[in-house]
């Protein structure tokens, strides 16, 4: 975030990963409202479908995305403690990192979604 | 000759001003509706994404096994702390996401006018608290 062209990078990511994330969010509602709460089988069956496993990932990389860009906004606004901003900072990259890779890990690597 | 205004106009009722708010003003100081909807757009973003983790958490407790879905269902879903957590951050995504549209809309100059940016201010908190209903209600 140190240039003007930076900046609008970051401004049209924020809003292209929006899109993608409201796409998923509307698409996960609609299910629910239509269905109802799922039952163990259809839940872990909806999260063991190849497409629906990708559309989670791709939701969830533009997640942690938008809310690092969003946190590293905010945060400065209302923290004015150098300290502890750094540590917001850097516990909101990490948390966005360990969302990617924990996803990642949920939808391909544990049992019995993934079999 | 032209009267002194203030002896044609009634008498308002002098406003609070607020110079550098502190704390204490808090609770005098009404923002209105627009202010209203950025500030949650902003506090709802984030305790998203202080949740995230945590949701995390409870996907993959969901996902590993039936066991796994049943303790989500009794022990969170089934919990009224939890319950009410979960519901505060159902209405959290459904309003920033909508509060969402509404930016982007009036970042392409529509809905700018006073009416116009209180009127869709109040039908962001509307629609996003009738959708959580709706929502919740299918879920219960």
């Amino acid at each position: 975030m140190a240039t003007n062209s930076n900046y609008i990078h970051e401004w049209w990511l924020q809003r292209i990963s929006a899109v993608i994330i409201a796409a998923y969010v509307l698409l996960v509602l609609a299910l629910l409202l239509v269905s109802g709460a799922p039952n163990a089988a259809q839940w872990q069956a909806l999260f063991a479908h190849g497409g629906f496993k990708l559309a989670t990932l791709l939701a969830l990389i533009a997640i942690a995305y938008h809310g690092l860009i969003g946190a590293l906004h905010v945060w400065p606004d209302y923290v004015k403690n150098r300290a502890l901003l750094a540590v917001l900072n850097a516990y909101s990259w990490l948390a966005a990192a360990a969302t990617v890779l924990w996803a990642v890990y949920i939808l391909f690597g544990l049992n019995p979604v993934s079999k | 000759m032209a009267k002194p205004e203030s002896a044609i106009l009634p008498k308002a009722r002098p406003r609070p001003e607020f110079r550098n708010l502190g704390l204490g003003d808090l609770a005098r100081y009404r923002l209105p509706i627009p202010g209203l909807t950025s500030i949650s757009h902003r506090l709802s973003g984030i305790a998203m994404f202080v949740a995230l983790l945590f949701l995390l958490a409870l996907l993959q407790m969901s996902l590993r096994s039936e066991a796994g879905f049943e303790a989500f269902r009794t022990m969170i879903w089934g919990n009224p702390v939890g319950k009410l957590v979960l519901i505060a951050l159902l209405f959290a995504l459904i309003f920033h996401l909508l509060a969402g549209v509404r930016h982007v809309i009036q970042e392409a100059d529509i809905w700018m006018t006073l009416p116009a940016s209180r009127a869709s201010a109040f039908a962001v908190f509307g629609v996003s608290i009738v959708l959580t209903l709706l929502v919740v209600w299918r879920l219960w």
